[in-house]
């Protein structure tokens, strides 16, 4: 049985013509490529981060 | 000898090293690569589903394929047309915004924006639309369904392939218990978009099953007179919901089974001629013309006839006192000369004619024999 309640929330409002820049701002979605970049980044920033630690260590 | 030209990476167009990762973004070539025929075919997917008006199915593969590769101009492009078909086109805008902003020069998107640009009245349409559909919403959410299936409806005749709205009025049907109309709004939706998931999940649930969905795609929304019912059939229908238990129920109820014999009955509830009671408006008008009359036309007359007559009075009371004055004086004037008759009178008694002996009247002597004895003298 439907519940009138609970579908109702699916219903969102939708952008009106003046929200338009917004709608283009939140439209930003990130792709596999950014997701990889930012892992390689991340993997780098450890790297980085683990030979200064060594290097420290060594010293 | 011929120079080797430089591998560029596809994702930030930098120069791609020996190893095959990108100076610039470290991104391997075949990842991306990869990731960018994936994009490509899950566009394919979405054109074929989009050429066979799954358009829901056809957004979740655009979706797909924007997220191997934000920059696929041309996924970007399909998904703002398939938006635009669906009567979104603040979406649509946005898509195709973003479709110039990755690739300015032979797109698409630039065409239809610029279509877009040149039509204003078109916009404040959709504006106007926008405005409605989440007016509509917030009735539903406030339990004002016959406000919210008015402004619906309203909606949808400026806007026939607005699906959210077609949605949103069919789940307002389908709570009033109206389950005939919440089909035919449904079915507009899966001629529009022939696999709607939220369309099949509503029909699914008031019973129908996949074949009569299949069938339903096949039949003609044309003359299923959806948009064009009488308003007063509306609040009839969401009236008996609202009010139901406190005998409003009982009465409409009652009016429609007196109704039944006498008119087409379409779906469950008998239809609410407006004409049927034009007689009724008249009769309704003529007295509410005769009220006017009496209570506010009737006491303003009342009001300037009294101020006329009071002025009039007025008037008058002034003339009157004028004359009363005038006849103050000339009894005055009167007064005066008859003093001085009075005075002349008796400054003559002794010179003129005396008057006559009346020594001889007695008492009881008729006028004549008076007469004879001052004839007599």
């Amino acid at each position: 049985m439907i519940n009138f309640e609970e579908e109702l929330k699916r219903f969102q409002p939708i952008p009106e013509v003046n929200q338009a820049e917004e709608a283009i701002y939140n439209n930003d979605l990130r792709d596999i490529s950014d997701i990889v970049m930012q892992v390689s980044e991340e993997i780098r920033a450890s790297y980085e981060q683990n030979q200064k630690t060594a290097g420290r260590m060594l010293r | 000898m011929a120079t080797k030209r430089p591998v560029l990476c596809p994702n930030c167009g930098a120069q791609i090293r020996k190893t095959g990762y990108c100076s610039a973004c470290y991104m391997h070539i075949g990842v991306v690569r990869k990731a960018f025929n994936t994009s490509d075919y899950y566009y394919n997917v979405a054109y074929d589903k989009a050429v066979a008006r799954d358009l829901s199915g056809a957004i979740e593969s655009l979706k797909t394929s924007l997220r191997y590769n934000k920059k696929n101009v041309m996924s970007r492009n399909l998904l703002g047309l398939i938006y635009y078909e669906m009567g979104e086109v603040v979406m649509a805008l946005s898509q195709w915004v973003m479709s110039v902003n990755y690739q300015s020069t032979n797109n698409l998107a630039s065409r239809y924006l610029k279509e877009l640009r040149q039509d204003p009245a078109g916009l404040a349409e959709v504006d106007i639309l926008a405005k409605k559909f989440n007016m509509s919403l917030a009735y539903a959410q406030s339990e004002d369904y016959d406000l919210a299936v008015l402004q619906l409806k309203s909606t949808l005749a400026s806007n026939p392939h607005f699906v959210k709205g077609y949605l949103l009025l069919a789940l307002i049907y389908i709570h009033c218990d109206n389950y005939e109309k919440a089909r035919k709004t449904l079915r507009r939706v899966l001629k529009i978009d022939k696999a709607n998931p939220l369309a099949i999940h509503y029909l699914h649930d008031m019973g129908d099953s996949d074949e009569n969905i299949i069938q339903m795609r096949m039949e003609s929304v044309e003359g299923d007179g959806l948009l064009d019912e009488e308003y007063t059939e509306e609040i009839a229908v969401t009236k008996e919901k609202t009010y139901s238990g406190n005998g409003f129920t009982s009465l409409i109820r009652d009016i429609m089974d007196k109704t039944k014999g006498t008119t087409v009955k379409t779906g469950e509830f008998g239809e609410v001629g407006f004409f049927k009671y034009s007689g009724m408006y008249v009769i309704v008008g003529l007295v509410l013309g005769i009220l006017l009359l009496f209570f506010v036309v009737m006491p303003s007359k009342e009001r300037q006839l009294k101020e006329e007559n009071d002025q009039l009075i007025k008037t008058y009371s002034e003339e009157l006192a004028q004359k009363n004055t005038t006849i103050e004086t000339l009894n005055s004037q009167l007064n005066q000369l008859t003093q001085q008759i009075y005075n002349m009178s008796i400054s003559d008694s002794g010179e003129g004619n005396p008057l006559p002996d009346y020594t001889g009247v007695q008492h009881g002597m008729s006028d004549e024999d008076i007469q004879n004895l001052i004839d007599n003298e």
